[in-house]
């Protein structure tokens, strides 16, 4: 990987073994490992999907309980996506992907927690739109 | 069949958009009937319009940026005369509903169509370059990227001579932005043409976070990257955060127009103070994603011309990945008087007075980069020492205004007008202008005037202070920001001192033309034959000026910070370049006209929905569609540039380079 010719050949495509890669870039397994790991990944979201309505529409799960069910199951959807399908894992390898989400999620915190933070004090400070409509005459 | 287009959307009766669109429809004919009498059509389709190449999309990106930087400049040249002639009695030249379009137009147009496409553009020359890399992530996606950029930039001239522009800043702000205040097809012009530009942008941001992280040279890692790379990743990573909220922003009030629904209106459960709050959720990181590459563009230069190593180069990287982050926690400071109350107010005055940390700390590193350095006067560096000036005081002002109480004070008055221009034209522009006189020899082969050059900067720099001072001056007067009329007659000298300021900003732009005009002339004297005409120490420098559309015939294998600057104290020891290497083929990317096609269709699409011609917009958008399948649907994504063409462009290189040594070799014999 250090011989700098086999960069010459190529567009720069591949870094030497210093860099990191996303997983994908120069996959060890072959194409039929992705595709069997794709329709695994597949079958749980769908299974989880299925399984949300069932709890919802049957007596599986005692009934106050249910809302704490479906977070349960919202968030192993949640892992299946990240695993699966946006290939996120603990190696070294997927620095990258990993970073890009942690970097993504702290943008949503900040704008939504941000928003509402702001507005409802605006809100709290300020009277209400609809209010001020009602009262005029 | 038409929608709302009809023939008064011409404005027959007045008469300076007019003669306006008459003389820019003149010249556009002009231009066409030139290239078609020369015969150029075949060499433009091929060589630009077609091109993947990140070189020649960074010069459009460029070309497109000055062409709008020059409109932008003539509606502000107005809105200043306006105001000067408008005071008391008199009234001056131009209607408000006039006025209200040209404030609106110029904010529009050197935000979204002048900064952002030359940032982009140096971000397209440069950054492949000093990664030693051949093209970007993703080279057709790119061009698609320009393309809808130039789409939304055309849609926005459109309106000029067809309907009207919108009437409402260069935000607008509901409800005044909603179809019972704003009827006419103005803020759908804005909305339209954003909307386009806007996913060209978030696409280049895509590509650009992608070409820094996944391809580099060898060696190159991320410590070892030059600061203006780091600048484009920040930047770019700020794109992809934030455009998104533009986009949604900007769709939400098309459907409140459209469709009468109500998320802005002050009606039905909607809220214009949303608006406000999400549009500078995007908005305050947006003058970060402008003022990072600029930042880079500055340690570029004082970097080279000081002929030392950038100061604190990691300390940069750190404040610049700060900047990226803490820019998106700032964003309330442009809505204090909305009413969120102390506990907000305070929270994000702190958060703004912080975010001048990063920047102070970048400022000090410059200057102590000149320190004990051999500092050479040359154009680039004049603008950059004008730009810590003029950006120390901006942000002096800035920080004043991060004070909600202060703020309160001087809220949308003529000092903030002054603060943001202090910054934005001390921060951006100056650096623009810094960074095509150093990488313009690269782009084009020869160096520009220097004479001419510095010139336009003390015209620049002088004009710019005697236009904004006074500013500052009426905003603590009192005067509010877009009066089309002037009441108080005592605020007339000042404005006519800031008339003045434009009279020279006007000469210094007249000093930039004329640069350009007398360089070219005179282009085969300054031809830059060794590619490396600043001594400079990043890798875009180890290529020959202008550099083969391949860049590099073996791509370079990265020792230690300061790429080029290595390899050159390497071969000044031993006297003599590193061994040829084995050449073989290269693989670039084959052209592409996706995104013109796409361009063409996203221009049509908009123009028709502004007007609501439903049946050509949905034609437009099934064109987009089409040509999108059609183009990408190819099965020869790349071509071998021939080993022996490698190597006669190589050898050429080599032997420029080994003249450069000796050169440089009797240098150092006579010293």
């Amino acid at each position: 990987m250090s011989d700098p010719e086999t960069f010459a050949a190529g567009p720069a495509s591949e870094l030497d073994g210093r860099e990191d890669h996303a997983p994908g870039d120069a996959p060890s397994e072959d194409a039929g490992y992705w595709v069997h790991n794709a329709n695994f990944g597949l079958a749980l979201s769908v299974l989880l999907t299925a399984g949300a309505f069932a709890v919802v529409r049957s007596d599986l799960v005692w009934g106050p309980a249910i809302p704490v069910a479906l977070l349960v199951l919202a968030i192993a959807q949640m892992g299946v996506q990240l695993v699966f399908f946006l290939h996120i894992t603990t190696g070294p390898d997927n620095t990258n992907n990993v970073l890009a989400l942690a970097f993504g999620l702290l943008v949503t915190f900040l704008i939504v927690v941000g928003s509402i933070w702001i507005m409802d004090h605006l809100n709290h400070n300020m009277m209400p739109m609809q209010q001020l409509m009602q009262m005029q005459p | 069949m038409f929608g709302k287009l009809t023939w008064s959307a011409i404005p027959f009766d007045q008469p300076i958009p007019l003669i306006t669109s008459i003389v820019l429809i003149l010249v556009i004919l002009g231009v066409l009937a030139l290239v078609t009498v020369r015969g150029w059509w075949g060499m433009l389709w091929r060589e630009w319009i077609t091109s993947v190449d990140h070189k020649r999309i960074g010069i459009m990106y460029g070309l497109l940026g000055v062409v709008m930087l020059v409109r932008g400049f003539a509606d502000a040249v107005m809105m200043r005369s306006q105001q000067a002639f408008a005071v008391g009695a008199h009234r001056g030249y131009l209607a408000p509903e006039h006025y209200d379009q040209i404030f609106s137009a110029h904010g529009t147009i050197m935000i979204f169509f002048a900064a952002m496409p030359l940032v982009i553009g140096f971000m397209n020359f440069v950054t492949p370059l000093q990664l030693g890399v051949r093209d970007v992530a993703f080279p057709t996606l790119n061009s698609v990227s320009f393309w809808l950029t130039a789409s939304g930039a055309l849609l926005v001239n459109i309106s000029l001579f067809v309907g009207e522009f919108a009437r409402t800043g260069w935000l607008p702000y509901p409800p005044l932005s909603e179809s019972a205040y704003s009827p006419g097809v103005g803020v759908d012009y804005y909305l339209w043409a954003i909307q386009i530009s806007g996913i060209g942008t978030l696409m280049t941001g895509i590509n650009f976070v992608t070409t820094v992280l996944k391809l580099r040279c060898p060696g190159m890692s991320y410590l070892r990257m030059p600061m203006f790379c780091w600048t484009t990743l920040a930047s770019s990573l700020l794109i992809v955060a934030v455009f998104p909220i533009l986009s949604a922003t900007l769709a939400m009030l098309s459907l409140d127009r459209v469709f009468g629904w109500h998320y802005f209106t002050s009606d039905a459960g909607g809220n214009p103070m949303m608006f406000m709050n999400l549009i500078w959720a995007w908005g305050h990181p947006e003058v970060y994603i402008l003022v990072l590459p600029a930042f880079g563009i500055f340690s570029e230069v004082f970097s080279t011309f000081s002929g030392k190593p950038l100061f604190g180069y990691r300390s940069m990287v750190a404040a610049t990945l700060f900047i990226c982050i803490v820019a998106m926690m700032t964003w309330l400071h442009h809505f204090f008087t909305m009413g969120s109350g102390p506990a907000v107010n305070t929270a994000f005055g702190i958060s703004t007075s912080v975010i001048a940390v990063g920047t102070g700390v970048k400022i000090y590193n410059w200057i102590f980069t000149m320190y004990g350095g051999r500092v050479r006067m040359t154009v680039p560096m004049l603008w950059s020492l004008g730009f810590i000036f003029t950006f120390v005081i901006g942000g002096m002002t800035g920080v004043l205004l991060a004070v909600p109480p202060a703020d309160f004070l001087v809220h949308n008055s003529m000092f903030l007008v002054a603060h943001f221009h202090n910054v934005i034209v001390g921060g951006v522009v100056f650096a623009l202008f810094a960074g095509l006189d150093y990488w313009f020899p690269k782009a084009f082969g020869f160096r520009l005037h220097e004479g001419w050059g510095k010139a336009a900067f003390w015209l620049a720099f002088i004009g710019f202070w005697v236009t904004f001072v006074p500013l500052y001056w009426l905003g603590m007067l009192g005067m509010t920001r877009r009066l089309q009329h002037v009441w108080i007659p005592e605020w007339g000298p000042l404005l006519d001192w800031s008339l003045a300021g434009v009279a020279i900003l006007v000469a210094g732009a007249a000093a930039q033309v004329i640069m350009l005009v007398v360089s070219i002339r005179q282009r085969d004297r300054r031809r830059d034959t060794t590619g490396d005409p600043w001594d400079g120490r990043s890798l875009e420098w180890a290529t020959p000026s202008p550099p083969p559309f391949f860049n590099f015939a073996q791509l370079p294998d990265v020792e230690g910070e300061e790429a080029y600057w290595t390899i050159k104290l390497r071969a000044l020891e031993s006297q003599r370049l590193d061994p040829e290497p084995h050449y073989q083929a290269v693989e670039m990317p084959v052209n592409s006209a996706v995104g013109f096609f796409t361009a063409f269709f996203a221009t049509v699409t908009g123009f028709s929905l502004i007007w609501h011609i439903w049946w050509l917009a949905g034609l437009g958008l099934l064109g987009a569609f089409v040509g999108f399948v059609f183009f990408a649907w190819r099965d020869v994504h790349e071509f071998h540039v021939p080993a022996e063409e490698v190597a006669r462009a190589d050898r050429a290189r080599r032997a420029a380079r080994t003249a450069l040594l000796g050169e440089r070799g009797a240098e150092a014999a006579a010293s």
